[in-house]
């Protein structure tokens, strides 16, 4: 069995029989357990890609792969794919299918025939997630444009999927709720989904994509790791991207004499320490809590004589266990990014954290600690 | 079928003109006693919509026609069967309690009205295959039609569209949540839809009053490039045809006797 968990061969397919192909004989494959971003300008495919992916539309010519399998498009098989395959539309409006909150997070398990005790515990727990629990009993029409949004990402949730397609899940976002998507996306590949995330910004992308696929003129004209591709200027042109702030600077920098070009930072935080010329040895120390759906922070951070010192939180159990007790939180988005700057500038930090992601959160120090730039304890309580 | 209207080779043709050559050619099939004048209708409505589409018939369409063609047969079937029970039986029975009595006259009759029918179809749907709404509307409103009605027409035509969309978002939005595993499932899904396609268009309908009123929508939805106008060759061409066919049918009453044709077939 190969590393692709999802493969398209020579995949085309138009929306009329002679209208132009939206995808050109697209080869692509999307690797198991990684964050993929797919890349590309407006019209060059992505949103076709997904709907192909998820057998909404079906190829003229080509094949596509599902664990090694070609897709079947028989009713069962249609069936059998989408429950492990699941997309989050651009336009929530696209997605919304009952009049109510709880009704349309419901819809897709009870599609699956779950009991009924089970479909409320996963709409409890899709809209915790998304943070639109208050908005349970509210009917849709009431809602903006991000609450539809986050009401779909729940709908989509409570379907716990094996694979997520997220098209364009930030467009429309205010920045904070962006951070909160990428955080659902992070959480949701540490507990084995394969997320694969179509998106414009670059900048986003780039700190969170293990692996990207530039898609241009309907075909996949790179597949790897970002920096082969951002490092071909001509390409990245092409392609109607732009590299990502943080590539960039770390580039002036190195062609500046400032830095090497490698490591590649991929956070500001990294980057800043990278360009700075000393070698600290007086960064703060990262408290990375573990916490549970039921702990008492107050208390915890009490018993570790962790009070007062700046808070993050980051993962779906540690924003539950602190709504529970309503304490005032520091960084309640980007947490991780925040303690790391925190420390950067001498303070302790403490990163309340959900346990799945501890290794996520203790990994964002790596890049200070592994390369020599200084060094930032990171404590696990 | 607005698709299928701006690509009409007849687009460009007077609305107005159209609509008074079909009516015409209709309204003479009507009142003529020949078999003959709706059979001639019927050839030129369907010579008019080879061409206004240039012999490329949606499946649709083709489907929705034949669709259309089959009511009408079962209709004129039904009526060829409830003959005057003074006349001779061509063909008597019973199913059930219904009693069958087929004349020559209600044969005849029958025959007529199939093809009064088909000619209607065929003239209308050669009128409606190449004239956009907007030339309609613009059609009525050049006749001081009440502008109430006209818009109206306008906005419930775009309606259409909205629900038409909204239809098909709701059933992609369906599918990607297993809408349709298991029958049961599917049918609340399709339920769901219709149900949701009314609700969410009326969200789509505040917006679109919302995005008219904004660009001074003041009751009027001006034409960017206006249909022709009815020149005076339309009402010559329109009447006098029809004055034609109708003095040819005075002539042609019992030229054609459908009973006589199918006799030998059904040895009556």
């Amino acid at each position: 069995m190969s590393d692709s968990l999802l493969r398209t061969e020579k995949v085309t397919f138009s929306y009329s029989r002679k209208g132009a192909k939206v995808l050109d004989e697209m080869d692509i494959d999307i690797p198991v357990g990684k964050k993929t971003a797919i890349l590309g300008s407006n019209g060059a495919g992505k949103s076709t890609l997904f709907s192909v992916l998820n057998a909404l539309n079906k190829p003229a010519s080509g094949k596509v792969y599902y664990k090694d399998a070609p897709m079947s498009y028989s009713h069962s098989g249609k069936i059998r794919m989408r429950s492990e395959v699941s997309i989050l539309f651009q336009n929530p409006n696209e997605m919304m299918f009952k009049p109510y909150v709880e009704q349309d997070v419901a819809y897709g398990p009870e599609n699956m025939k779950l009991p009924k005790e089970e479909v409320e515990e996963r709409v409890q727990e899709a809209l915790f997630a998304v943070g639109m629990e208050a908005y349970r009993k509210s009917p849709i029409m009431k809602l903006s444009y991000g609450q539809r949004k986050r009401v779909t990402l729940a709908g989509v949730l409570a379907m716990r999927p094996s694979v997520l397609i997220m098209d364009e899940p930030t467009a429309g976002l205010d920045p904070q709720m962006a951070y909160e998507v990428m955080e659902i996306a992070e959480q949701l590949n540490s507990s084995g989904v394969t997320v694969i995330m179509s998106s414009h910004d670059t900048d986003l992308v780039y700190s969170w994509a293990d692996e990207i696929r530039v898609l241009n003129s309907s075909k996949c004209v790179y597949s790897g790791i970002p920096e082969p591709f951002y490092e071909d200027y001509q390409l990245v042109q092409k392609a109607g991207l732009l590299m990502p702030s943080v590539y960039r600077m770390n580039r002036t920098f190195a062609n500046l004499g400032k830095c090497e070009l490698e490591p590649y930072p991929h956070t500001q935080s990294q980057l800043s320490v990278k360009i700075s010329d000393r070698c600290a040895t007086d960064f703060g120390v990262m408290n990375v809590v573990k916490v549970d759906k039921d702990t008492d922070i107050p208390a915890l951070l009490a018993s570790e004589g962790l009070e007062g010192l700046p808070i993050g939180i980051y993962g779906m159990s540690a924003r539950t266990a602190r709504n529970k007790t309503e304490m005032s939180v520091d960084f309640m988005y980007n947490g991780p990014e925040n303690c790391i700057r925190k420390c950067l500038s001498g303070e302790d930090s403490v990163l309340l954290c959900d346990p799945i992601m501890v290794d996520k959160a203790v990994s964002s120090a790596d890049f200070i600690n592994g390369n020599g730039y200084g060094k930032i304890d990171v404590r696990t309580v | 079928m607005d698709e299928l209207a701006y690509s009409s080779r007849m687009v460009d043709w007077a609305p107005l003109g159209k609509l008074l050559l079909v009516m015409c050619l209709l309204i003479v099939g009507l009142i003529t006693e020949s078999i003959v004048v709706p059979m001639i209708t019927f050839v030129i409505g369907i010579l008019l919509m080879a061409y206004s589409t240039n012999m490329k018939i949606p499946l649709i369409l083709s489907l929705a026609i034949g669709e259309a063609i089959l009511i009408m047969i079962i209709g004129s079937g039904m009526i060829s069967i409830m003959g005057d029970p003074n006349e001779p039986a061509l063909w008597e029975g019973q199913i059930l309690w219904f009693k069958i009595h087929m004349t020559a006259t209600s044969f005849n009759k029958a025959w007529i009205i199939f093809i009064r029918a088909i000619a209607g179809v065929t003239l209308m749907l050669s009128f409606a295959s190449s004239t956009p709404i907007p030339h309609l509307a613009q059609a009525f409103r050049s006749l001081h039609f009440p502008s109430e009605i006209t818009e109206l027409i306008v906005l419930i035509y775009r309606y259409a569209f909205l629900l038409l969309e909204r239809f098909l978002v709701m059933i992609d939005a369906a599918q990607c949540r297993l809408g349709y595993n298991g029958s049961l499932t599917a049918m609340r899904s399709y339920g769901g839809a219709m149900a949701g396609t009314f609700i969410f268009s009326m969200e789509m309908a505040e917006k679109s009053e919302a995005a008219l009123a904004c660009r001074n929508y003041n009751g009027y939805f001006p034409i960017y490039r206006p249909p022709r106008k009815m020149s005076v060759m339309w009402p010559i061409v329109a009447i006098g045809s029809a004055v034609v066919l109708y003095v040819f049918g005075l002539y042609s009453v019992g030229w054609i006797d459908m009973q006589q044709i199918f006799a030998p077939l059904f040895g009556w």
